[in-house]
């Protein structure tokens, strides 16, 4: 099943095109890796595709204006000023909670749950933002660099879990300067073109 | 709706700073002007008023300084346009809660130092309903003034804000001399709620455009 496509999208800062006619889809479990230098618009391609950037030419088409998706972008979206059992309360259901909290354990975040966040180091904040994605149901999920500040143990739990997600029907797509242990088609871009492999 | 109300006031109550810096302001402002100048000499509560109104404008602009400004830099209002599609509902509980929280004690504030520099206790419901809906207005007017400013300055703000907020300045006198006066007083809140209503529902599309364009 197709969860989305994207045709023609060419996106522009002054004048510059950041990449140009890119067409492309993701179906159910399937993963789509994009890579590309620093600047070459991976999250810029993302945010296009979340509908919070609109491209200059191009049109994203969902297949269904209500999918559910997932997405953790270079900002966290937790506030330091809560703890992260606060975060969490903030973030979800009480059904969802409880899968929130077997994440939290998972991560080895139990002892700091009580604690500011502010006082956590990059890596637990990192943690504890990837279980908005982790612990949530979806139909996609879309995630910008989500290795960076990982310990090894987490990385390994998280590519577990997305190739979980994909056995069981979610869509996929993620940036990644790491290649991540997870069977991807990988969109390259470069300067001013693209290619699928 | 219930949800995003439910997180801004915890979220609220979570950041003393936020709701009791304001109301710390007020009541430091309505105390220090009485005793800054020699009140014997004068008949406090004939412009006691004067200095309420510009205490609350005061206040609603500090309250509403950095609203939108967490959310954004966080990267919360991105997570809340991919659940909700659009800001209406944030903007809206957004606001709500910042008036229940912060606009209608500061109202109660500036009523009880009202019946405190010798307004009648009669007037003490009158002079809170205005306040309130005066601090609904304001903190409206604010919020779109915070919304344009979140990554320009706070003076793009104040500058697009303070002119919006003087006719709600100019009401409030008119209202505040139908207390005195005793006259017309119904009239001028009905067109008060009339308007804050009005606001209140037009107001948070508005700043739902401008936060599009902001994380666009």
């Amino acid at each position: 099943m197709k969860l989305f496509s994207a045709k023609n999208i060419t996106y522009s800062i002054n004048e510059n095109k950041l990449f140009h006619n890119l067409s492309f889809s993701v179906n159910a479990s399937e993963c789509l890796h994009i890579k590309g230098g620093n600047g070459s618009g991976k999250s810029t391609l993302l945010r296009i595709i979340l509908g919070m950037t609109s491209p200059s030419k191009g049109l994203v088409e969902s297949c269904n204006q209500d999918l559910d998706i997932s997405y953790l972008g270079h900002k966290n979206a937790i506030k330091n000023y809560l703890t992260p059992r606060e975060n969490l309360d903030l973030i979800f259901n009480n059904i969802e909670l409880k899968n929130a909290f077997e994440w939290v354990q998972k991560f080895g975040l139990s002892h700091v749950q009580d604690e500011l966040t502010a006082n956590l180091s990059f890596g637990q904040q990192k943690k504890l933002a990837l279980i908005r994605v982790l612990a949530k149901s979806s139909e996609l999920i879309v995630l910008d660099e989500p290795f960076v500040g990982l310990d090894h143990a987490a990385a390994d739990q998280l590519n577990n879990f997305l190739n979980t997600k994909l056995l069981q029907g979610v869509g996929l797509i993620l940036t990644s300067h790491i290649n991540p242990m997870i069977d991807c088609k990988v969109l390259e871009l470069g300067r001013n073109n693209a290619e699928i492999n | 709706m219930l949800r995003l109300i439910k997180a801004e006031s915890f979220k609220l109550s979570k950041k003393l700073k936020s709701w009791l810096g304001p109301l710390l302001i007020m009541v430091l402002v309505l105390i220090a002007f009485p005793l800054s100048i020699d009140i014997s000499q004068y008949d406090l509560d004939k412009f006691y008023f004067s200095i309420i109104v510009v205490s609350l404008l005061m206040t609603a602009f500090v309250a509403t300084e950095g609203m939108f400004e967490e959310d954004f830099e966080d990267g919360s209002l991105e997570q809340e346009f991919l659940i909700e599609k659009d800001f209406y509902k944030v903007v809206f509980s957004k606001i709500l809660v910042y008036v229940a929280f912060i606009g209608i004690p500061i109202a109660f504030i500036g009523a009880l130092f009202s019946f405190a520099n010798g307004v009648a206790i009669v007037s003490f419901a009158k002079i809170l309903l205005l306040l309130s809906l005066s601090n609904l207005l304001l903190f409206n007017l604010f919020a779109f003034g915070n919304a344009l400013s979140i990554n320009k300055g706070a003076m793009l703000g104040v500058l697009t804000a303070l002119p919006l907020a003087l006719p709600v300045i100019i009401l409030l006198g008119r209202a505040i001399r139908s207390i005195q006066f005793d006259e017309g007083f119904t009239a001028i809140i009905a067109l008060m709620t009339g308007i804050g209503l009005i606001i209140s529902a037009i107001m948070p599309i508005i700043i739902s455009a401008v936060l599009k364009t902001h994380i666009d």
